[in-house]
């Protein structure tokens, strides 16, 4: 006899349901319900969000607190409630649309603000409650009423923008993939931080029938053409790879090598070349000259400095002059002089 | 101690007395001072909670959210962030999550003159988001009264499960003045509402029955809910009829002004009656009737295009004569000349 408990989860005074018959959503929510009853998730600590459209409606279904927020705003309230009552469990139930599109702004920052929430997004690639519309997540060449001859834009890749981030935790399933997608959902709630599940799931009235299938069975058996499940844990999932992709930290990337300090390079005063003030004058860059200047009594080539180029002034610097006194003032220090060659010193 | 504190200080101050714990925002002239108060403050207090928001929708949906999670919270912005605001304010007196939101006007529309002040926003506070609501304004002229003020608009808010909008103008909100805060008394309304995590209720934007119900095609329980959520909006603004009057004894002129410009023509009190309405929204019909009755010329001073003077004809019943001060001019002489020629029936 199979456990018919996460039903408590469930408001089963509120069935039938909104939804279509053949609908993803309905195994969405039983899964997430079912899971959640294992893990001891219930009416006294957990909260559900959830935005706007078909998959908007799965909060109004739990047997939960639950906040039913403006079209795209689900991930900005689960991350409040989360920071105020941090002894509460938050699970965001929403759509590919209202996560990825409206909402796509407040992904990029609840994300990356990574805090502990987790978000179920039934991805059925289509604007479901409007009439089939192209969404953010419709594959490029899709035909649906606002595409008619094909959507012309490459989809949105959910998946590459999460796993970007760091720490991070994306996972990929679908619909078909039953003891998969469990996994997915056990994992994700059981994440310490920002967990993110893409369902790929099916709508079968709206965006099924267009396509040519005239069942969700065959829906979910092209599902199974299209993807295929990976094991174990990857840093990245590939378009059509089910898995989990995870990290708890941000890799640490290699400190950069510390550029040297550039001091006076020391050579006795004997072996330069000696110039008085008015030879140096004469070294100011006209003519193909090279541009000489003076700091404390050694002459520097400043010829190769990209500052100069070829002009006999630079900001307030003068070529062919002593700067002693300009670079003690200036808001740089000398290490900028002592890159370049030295030639020769003052008599 | 008096201090010399500005009137954002004093509306952050205020919000902190009141006993608010959240605070979300997005940086803009000229309510930027607060958002960094919150953050400061969230560092010092570990019960103050705070979030520089990517942008000004999911400040105020924060707001919201922090509310229905059990904090008193707030927000604040000016004209261009609460145009974007306007969402989550629907959606706040649908879920009832009482909070407050602080308007600190500036010129607009659009960018406008970011750091010129205006009282341009009277209608987008209540027009601005879908639909029909009923929101509670308050407006003071005063750092003082922007403290005062504060609490009474988050007393009003749990008072009216809604968010309260506290307006302001860029001037006011930079406005240095010396105030004992300590010393000012404040009754504080206690949080009413029970948190998150306490049951099966559902907190949706959708229409809806008592028990949280979706009913998208019942028009009779939908004017059941929006009536209740008419009276008691008015039930609760009727609690707050705040406003100053000063009756000048030689004068049959009434002007009508608030916020900064009542403060500016303050100077003229010898010369005219002056009314200054502090509940901006719902319009103080009962009072404003009273009081204009006895004067046969009223002129209505604001920075806007005549958006309170059209509430005042609407609530009195008859034209009044008004002086718009566009663009941030508020120059007291300016405003007198402009008097001068509609006393003398020149200008619009």
């Amino acid at each position: 006899m199979m456990d018919r408990s996460y039903k408590e989860l469930l408001k089963m005074r509120r069935f039938p349901h909104t939804w279509c018959p053949g609908c993803g959503i309905g195994s969405v929510l039983k899964n997430v319900a079912m899971v959640m009853k294992e893990l001891g998730w219930n009416d006294k600590n957990t909260v559900a969000v959830s935005g706007i459209g078909c998959s908007g409606r799965m909060s109004s279904y739990m047997n939960l607190d639950a906040v039913h927020t403006p079209h795209g705003r689900a991930l900005t309230a689960a991350e409040t409630i989360k920071a105020v009552r941090s002894d509460l469990n938050v699970v965001v139930l929403s759509g590919d649309g209202d996560l990825g599109s409206i909402g796509g702004n407040h992904l990029l920052h609840t994300s990356r603000r990574n805090p502990d929430i987790t978000v179920f997004c039934n991805d059925n690639e289509i604007y479901g409650l409007t009439g089939g519309q192209a969404g953010p997540t419709t594959p490029q060449g899709t035909k649906t009423i606002t595409s008619p001859r094909g959507e012309p834009y490459l989809p949105l890749r959910l998946g590459r923008i999460l796993t970007q981030q760091a720490p991070y935790f994306y996972a990929r399933t679908t619909v078909y993939h039953l003891n998969h997608f469990k996994t997915c959902i056990r994992e994700a709630l059981l994440w310490k931080g920002f967990s993110f599940v893409d369902i790929i799931s099916d709508c079968i009235e709206l965006n099924g029938r267009r396509l040519g299938f005239k069942t969700a069975h065959q829906m979910f058996k092209w599902f199974d053409e299209r993807f295929h499940i990976v094991e174990g844990v990857r840093d990245h999932l590939q378009e059509d790879e089910l898995g989990i992709a995870k990290r708890e930290v941000e890799e640490v990337s290699r400190p950069k090598e510390e550029a040297k300090a550039k001091v006076e390079v020391a050579v006795a005063a004997e072996q330069l070349k000696p110039f008085t003030l008015d030879e140096l004058q004469t070294f100011d860059g006209t003519e193909g000259k090279p541009i000489y200047v003076a700091y404390k009594g050694k002459v520097y080539d400043l010829s190769k400095s990209p500052l100069f180029q070829g002009e006999k002034r630079m900001r307030c610097h003068i070529a062919g002059k002593d700067l002693t006194k300009d670079i003690d003032v200036a808001p740089h220090g000398d290490d900028l002089i002592f890159k370049f060659p030295l030639v020769g010193r003052l008599k | 101690m008096k201090q010399l504190i500005s009137g954002n200080d004093a509306i952050f101050e205020g919000a902190f007395r009141a006993g608010a714990t959240y605070f979300a925002g997005y940086p803009i002239s000229p309510t930027s001072e607060i958002l960094q108060r919150a953050a400061l403050r969230s560092e010092e207090d570990s019960k103050f909670r705070f979030l520089q928001a990517e942008d000004e929708i999911a400040a105020a949906i924060a707001t919201i959210s922090a509310s229905l999670a059990g904090a008193k919270a707030f927000t604040a912005t000016s004209g261009p962030g609460f145009s974007l605001m306007q969402e989550a304010l629907g959606w706040g007196h649908v879920v009832e999550a009482p909070c407050v939101f602080v308007n600190s006007m500036r010129v607009g529309p659009s960018t406008g003159m970011p750091t010129q002040p205006a009282q341009s926003d009277l209608l987008q506070i209540k027009a601005g988001s879908a639909g029909d609501y009923y929101p509670i304004a308050f407006y003071p002229h005063s750092v003082e009264e922007c403290f005062r003020l504060t609490v009474t608009a988050f007393n009003a808010a749990e008072e009216s499960l809604s968010p309260v909008i506290l307006l302001a103008d860029a001037f006011l909100s930079h406005l240095y003045e010396l105030v004992d805060l300590e010393k000012i008394k404040t009754e504080i309304v206690p949080r009413s509402k029970g948190p998150l995590g306490k049951g099966q209720r559902l907190f949706t934007g959708t229409a809806h029955d008592k028990i949280g119900n979706v009913k998208t095609s019942d028009p009779v329980i939908y004017r059941e809910w929006l009536g209740e959520l008419k009276d008691r909006h008015f039930r609760v603004a009727e609690k707050y009829p705040l406003f100053e009057y000063l009756p000048s004894k030689d004068s049959n002129i009434l002007l009508i002004a608030f916020g900064i410009t009542s403060r500016i023509i303050s100077a003229l009190k010898e010369r005219f009656s002056i009314f200054r309405p502090i509940r901006i929204y719902p319009v103080l019909e009962k009072e404003l009737k009273e009081v204009t009755q006895s004067y046969p010329r009223i002129i209505v001073i604001e920075g806007s295009d005549a958006q309170y003077a059209s509430w005042v004809e609407w609530a009195i019943g008859r034209k009044v004569m008004k002086v718009p001060c566009l663009g941030g001019g508020f120059k007291l002489k300016w405003i007198q000349s402009q008097i001068e020629d509609r006393l003398r029936g020149e200008g619009r």
